[in-house]
């Protein structure tokens, strides 16, 4: 195999995680100046106020016009969203049923007692990390 | 520094050979990547045991013949959709969780709809936290609870515990939270009291926007989005790769509006006066002093986590009450340190060390 040192693709890695970290680090240090953030907010306060002026317009455009706004739109978003996940919970289900799990009955099953103990210590798993 | 290696020409055949095959695979994969849909995220089971407004407090169906008797309450950050923590079956923090024997809930948050943008801290810190106590201790039938709660989850929860100092919160578990937001430093340059007209903005847009969140999030990486996708280009080929970009590009990408009072006391109270460093934050008129807390406390912080840096996380073990207190710094970043391929190998089986013997 080649070695890093001539692999062109490992160079091409090494280069973009380089010009990321560099990037990255000169775009923080620029962005904790006073400058910056006077500027960031000055420009998205006037997008603020002109954003929520045309948000208003458009709602009543769209209201006039008979079609849905986007707060409506991102409400049947949300909907559709629980509907799919009642439905992944569903076909979770079925997965399960055809498994021969008896987890479907779960609502009418007792639950577990709630007597477990911690394993002993040998068993126990081993502690990772560096605790300071 | 290292003389560059002599080229080794015997292997640039195969190396040809081999990026030839990836490159047809990447065409192959590109197609399928844009015509289908991501993994299924969130499918370990569960029933809503309520719902109400942008909370919802999930319960998880047991996977366990036997469970420790202590339930566990997941406090979810308020930016961001729960499911981080059930990614998919094998990389699911949930299911870790219920395979282990531990009861698990968890509350998680729905978009605040315009006519909640009048949700504050209080509404979260004595209402929702404490509404979903009861119905656990309800469900389960115990007095006792575990909360554990991940970055800005782990504040509320901060809060939760040190106005409920009585019970019946019996250990508390924080993933990255932060305390000294002073050291948040670009979120708080970002936040400059001089600049930042929070009461302008609030006022104008109700419910702060995800787009906004999310760039907030975005520029404290600015080069990772595009340098992701090269590596995604690069990684196609691979279906795992794949499958684990698309989770985490998903979640990320999902943010949640903020509340709009909530948001104005969080940058308040929290980025400008810094009140739960400075031990002067009160909710709803309360004090609420993390010295207070005397519960067992394990706080996991991330050795690279850009948005909660460790001199932000630091002061909170030695602030609170607790006798029983532990600080575990862990390799990975914000999100992986919680979730994915590490957390598996990482947090998990810490905290269940931890935890087990204090559920009993």
């Amino acid at each position: 195999m080649a070695d890093k040192g001539s692999d062109p693709i490992a160079l091409w890695h090494t280069m973009i995680g380089e010009m990321e970290k560099g990037f990255n680090a000169f775009a923080n240090q620029t962005m904790t100046s006073p400058e910056f953030s006077k500027a960031m907010n000055q420009a998205g306060g006037a997008s603020a106020g002109a954003q929520k002026q045309f948000g208003d317009f458009m709602e009543k455009y769209l209201l006039n016009m008979n079609l849905p706004s986007r707060a409506q739109m991102i409400g049947m978003a949300e909907r559709l969203q629980n509907i799919e996940s009642q439905l992944n919970e569903i076909k979770v289900m079925l997965q399960q049923m055809n498994a021969g799990s008896a987890s479907s009955a779960y609502s009418v099953a007792p639950r577990p007692p709630r007597t477990k103990r911690p394993p002993a210590p040998s068993a126990a798993a081993p502690p990772i990390g560096e605790p300071k | 520094m290292n003389a560059p290696a002599a080229l080794d020409l015997a292997s640039i055949p195969e190396r040809i050979q081999s990026e030839v095959q990836r490159a047809i695979q990447r065409s192959i994969k590109g197609a399928e990547y844009f015509s289908s849909s991501g993994p299924t995220l969130g499918s370990t089971p569960k029933d809503i045991l309520h719902a109400r407004g942008t909370m919802n407090l999930y319960h998880y169906r047991p996977l366990a013949d036997e469970v420790y008797r202590v339930p566990v309450l997941i406090v979810m950050a308020t930016t961001n959709r729960g499911y981080i923590l059930d990614m998919i079956p094998g990389q699911s923090f949930i299911e870790f969780l219920l395979r282990r024997g531990y009861d698990v809930y968890m509350l998680d948050w729905m978009a605040p709809k315009p006519e909640e943008k009048s949700l504050g801290m209080e509404d979260y810190v004595l209402d929702f936290i404490p509404d979903c106590i009861r119905r656990v201790q309800a469900d389960s039938g115990e007095q006792d609870i575990s909360v554990i709660g991940y970055c800005f989850g782990g504040v509320l929860s901060l809060l939760y515990g040190s106005i409920f100092n009585d019970g019946p919160m019996k250990n508390l578990i924080c993933f990255t939270t932060p305390i000294d937001f002073r050291e948040l430093k670009l979120f708080h340059n970002f936040a400059d009291r001089r600049y930042f007209d929070v009461d302008g903005l609030v006022d104008s847009v109700g419910n702060v926007p995800p787009e906004m969140i999310l760039s907030s999030f975005e520029m404290l990486r600015p080069a990772a989005r595009m340098t992701s996708q090269i590596q995604l280009w690069e990684n196609i080929w691979n279906d795992e790769y794949v499958k684990s970009y698309r989770m985490f590009d998903r979640w990320a990408t999902d943010t949640l509006p903020l509340a709009g009072e909530y948001f104005r006391a969080i940058t308040k109270d929290l980025m400008w006066d810094n009140k739960l460093f400075n031990d002067t934050m009160t909710v709803g008129g309360r004090k609420a002093d993390i010295a207070d807390i005397k519960v067992p406390i394990l706080h996991a912080v991330a050795e690279h986590d850009h948005i909660v840096p460790y001199e932000a996380a630091r002061h909170l073990i030695t602030k609170v009450g607790s006798e029983d207190k532990e600080e575990v710094m862990l390799k990975g970043g914000h999100v992986s340190l919680v979730a994915g391929a590490n957390a598996v190998k990482r947090l998990w089986p810490k905290l269940d060390s931890w935890l087990a013997g204090r559920s009993i």
